[in-house]
């Protein structure tokens, strides 16, 4: 049989590798069965100031609307179903079913027992040093279906 | 939710925050873990269709990654190589301006595709010595008895 190669350069395709999520799934579930609840939350909590550090700027630049794009950009790329209402004070995201979930389910991953996690810790962490905070309303979790309220902090 | 497209600075800054939480041995065990737990599919795919089941399994998951590589496949000499020109991970890493990359990122591949493969009668090479230029080798052989 002959030798079979494949060449492939970056721009021959797009960067977007669901199965991602399984292997981040697998990672919550193993901080939770090794150290704990709290684990996980520390955990997305650390990621989201450290990555998330540029975005976090922009909210406290821009509020709200900062938010909001971040948001739609994500739901848009992952084929996600998402609505906002957005005044100066509050933003209200609800999202119909979570495209990292949908693909977990449909592919046979497990859905780790914290995966909600990836919604309450990262936006609750997103507002932390701003104006806003961040409630997680509605989960459900068989779909990932939630929403989340950010409203400005009162004094 | 975070998309998958941020899964990478995800991943590394697990690897730190295991780290500080139990050294460098629990960051190998959640390798060891997510080997065991995730690669279910290189496994199923390795054990009906043999050495073709990497080139099958790396088809997929390399082309969505959008990774610059030439892989190889020789089933008669039982042979499969990738060249990874540059890692889309690594070289994500190494562009964040404002996160520090987990010291042994790549350090992962070789863990967690070996224990999958050699129990299945396959030999692995990694070549991690240009991980630095987010280039390295990943190369897969049928042991012979």
């Amino acid at each position: 049989m002959p030798k079979e190669v494949m060449r492939r350069q970056a721009s021959d395709n797009v960067y977007l590798h669901r199965d991602f999520h399984g292997a981040l799934s697998t990672g919550i579930e193993y901080l939770h069965t090794k150290f704990g609840e709290q684990a996980v939350r520390d955990y997305v909590r650390q990621f989201t100031n450290s990555f998330y550090a540029p975005l976090k700027e922009d909210i406290r630049k821009r509020g709200l609307g900062a938010l909001k794009e971040h948001f739609q950009k994500v739901y848009e790329q992952e084929g996600g179903r998402v609505s906002f209402t957005l005044s100066e004070d509050e933003l209200v995201m609800k999202v119909e079913a979570c495209p990292a979930v949908t693909h977990m389910r449909q592919h046979g991953y497990a859905v780790a027992r914290l995966f909600f996690e990836t919604t309450r810790t990262v936006c609750e962490a997103l507002c932390e040093d701003t104006s806003f905070e961040a409630q997680l309303l509605e989960y459900d979790h068989a779909t990932g279906r939630s929403v989340v309220r950010f409203s400005r902090r009162r004094p | 939710m975070i998309p998958c497209t941020d899964f990478i600075p995800a991943y590394s800054e697990l690897f730190k925050f295991l780290e500080e939480r139990g050294g460098r041995r629990a960051v190998v065990d959640f390798w060891e873990y997510l080997s065991d737990n995730f690669l279910g599919n290189l496994r199923e795919l390795a054990k009906e269709h043999g050495i073709r089941g990497c080139w099958l399994y790396w088809s997929h998951t390399l082309n969505e990654e959008a990774a610059d590589f030439t892989m190889e496949l020789d089933e008669d000499a039982g042979e499969f190589r990738i060249l990874m020109h540059k890692c889309p991970s690594k070289g994500l890493l190494m562009g964040l301006s404002h996160v520090e990359p987990y010291h042994d990122y790549c350090g992962h591949c070789d863990v967690l595709y070996r224990r999958v493969l050699e129990p299945l009668g396959f030999e692995c090479i990694a070549d991690m010595s240009e991980c630095d230029k987010a280039r390295c080798s990943f190369r897969v052989r049928r042991r012979k008895n």
